[in-house]
Formats: C-alpha cells, structure tokens, sequence
C-alpha cells in the first residue's frame, strides 16, 4: 500500500489563514506540514485553520506532529483551529486531549463562525 | 506464527485462527497491516466506529514492531495472527526485538507536552489501550508480541 504524502496548502478565508490539509499525517508529514504552517504564520493571523477533510490517516507520529504545531501556536498566542476530522479521529483528540486545547469543528462554516472573524 | 509467548485460546476456550500475515519493516507498512486485520475480520460484522479503533491499535502495534523491534529492518518482518472466539478477538503482533519490549512507558500529558516538559511523541501505547479492551505485551530473547483484545459481545452492531 503506497503512502499518501502529505500535501498542505495555505490559503486566506475571510480574514483566516487556512491549512487545507490531503494525505496521510505521520512522520512523511513533517517536513510539509511544518512548511505550511510557517507560511501560515508569516501573514500573523490570531487564527490558523486546520482542514483535516482530505485527511484519511493519522498516527501516533502525527499526532506528535499536531501537538508541535499546537505549542508554536500557543507559544506566539495564535488559536489553531482543526475541522473536518472524521468521527474517528475527532474521538482520538478527545482522548489525547488536544480538543481541550485547540476547537475542533464539523466543517470550515462552524469553524469559521466560532472564530468570530467571519 | 506457532510458539507464541502468549496464547489467549487457554485462557478463553475455543479460537479459531482467521489469518496469519505478515508485513517487512517499512515505514507506512502499518496501513497494510491494518487494513489486512480489518480484511480478515470482515466475517464478524465489526463495522463503524469498532472497526475503527481496532484498525488504529493494529497500526499502532505494527509500527512500534517494526521501530522498536525490527529497528526497520526491510529484511525483518512482523508477523501478525488474527484469531477469534465467540466471544472475543484477538490479534498478536509480534517482532524479532529482544529483551523488554520497548513501548514508551510514560503516560503522555498533552499540558506537559505543550510546557516542553515531556516529549512530543509518545501516544502510541496510549491510544492502543484506548482503542481495545485489553492488551498483553509479552517477549523473549527472540520476540516481542502485543496481544490486542477486542470483546465481540454488544460489538456487531456497529457504531459506538
């Protein structure tokens, strides 16, 4: 079975830098993700948006991956926002307790609107 | 796949074995091996949310076999028996790892985590005990193996 690499890409919604996320998040996505985010950040935004929708896989490594992200935000006061996970792994950062730290949405609307900046 | 340090069919009566497997140490290769264990359970009707988290800690078992034990060795493999009774599931994964089987024993604390006081890794022991009912890990000087419980009573219906 071939690995689905990571691809992210970045884009400004109303205000909200968003991270359109496609593949598999594990330790193939590293060095992607971390690209994405940096754009992400270099526009400042309060807000970075997580679209896990194209997302179909999620390790342990990758949760890793969501946690280093997570503390860059909170180190530079920015909210991550994640929507789009399927029920699977909106159970998973339930458990992990990323969901305790970072909102996480059914789609990018709710998401957008629980941001306020819609 | 005989000689298995640990064998859940004396403990619970009659199992039957419903695929034997195995897959090389490569990165990714979890997704084979889990998508393998959901192919040979397809008869017992876990589906949604069980079959899920079953496919989860098969990933997660396979991919800390083929790290920690076969040190991703393409040459060495993780062998993987998927056996059931009435009443429970069980799949063992197993390494060609010596000695204590090498799981990150620490229990991950996300608020640690996000302080820099724990690493970020480390979730992978942890999700397994969340995603199946019970766990064995057992070893010798030539295997490691995690046994993955899963109880089938109340499990067919899908869902949560």
């Amino acid at each position: 079975m071939a690995v689905r690499h990571l691809e992210a890409e970045v884009r400004q919604e109303r205000g909200v830098v968003v991270l359109d996320l496609r593949g598999e998040i594990n330790g193939f996505a590293q060095e992607a993700l971390d690209a994405a985010y940096a754009e992400a950040e270099s526009n400042d935004p309060e807000v970075i948006l997580l679209n896990f929708e194209g997302v179909d896989y999620i390790n342990s490594t990758g949760i890793a991956l969501i946690v280093g992200l997570l503390a860059k935000a909170r180190l530079s006061k920015r909210r991550l926002v994640a929507y789009g996970l399927s029920d699977h792994y909106v159970e998973i950062f339930e458990i992990t307790r990323l969901s305790d730290f970072m909102g996480v949405f059914p789609d990018e609307e709710s998401a957008m609107s629980a941001t306020s900046v819609s | 796949m005989d000689q298995r340090p640990s064998d859940s069919r004396e403990r619970n009566g009659a199992w039957r074995v419903l695929r034997e497997l195995s897959v090389p140490s490569e990165a990714g290769n979890e997704r084979l091996a889990m998508e393998k264990v959901a192919d040979a359970v397809r008869d017992l009707d876990i589906r949604g949310e069980n079959l899920e988290r079953l496919k989860t800690a098969v990933a997660e078992a396979t991919m800390n076999a083929m790290e920690h034990g076969n040190k991703y060795r393409a040459e060495s493999f993780v062998l993987i028996e998927v056996s059931a009774s009435d009443t429970q599931l069980s799949v063992k994964i197993t390494d060609e790892g010596s000695g204590p089987p090498d799981f990150h024993a620490e229990t991950p604390d996300l608020e640690a985590k996000l302080k820099g006081m724990q690493t970020p890794r480390g979730w992978g022991l942890f999700l397994i005990k969340n995603m199946v009912d019970d766990m064995e890990v057992t070893g010798d000087e030539h295997h490691h193996t995690v046994e993955l419980i899963l109880n089938l009573d109340g499990r067919t219906e899908g869902g949560t």
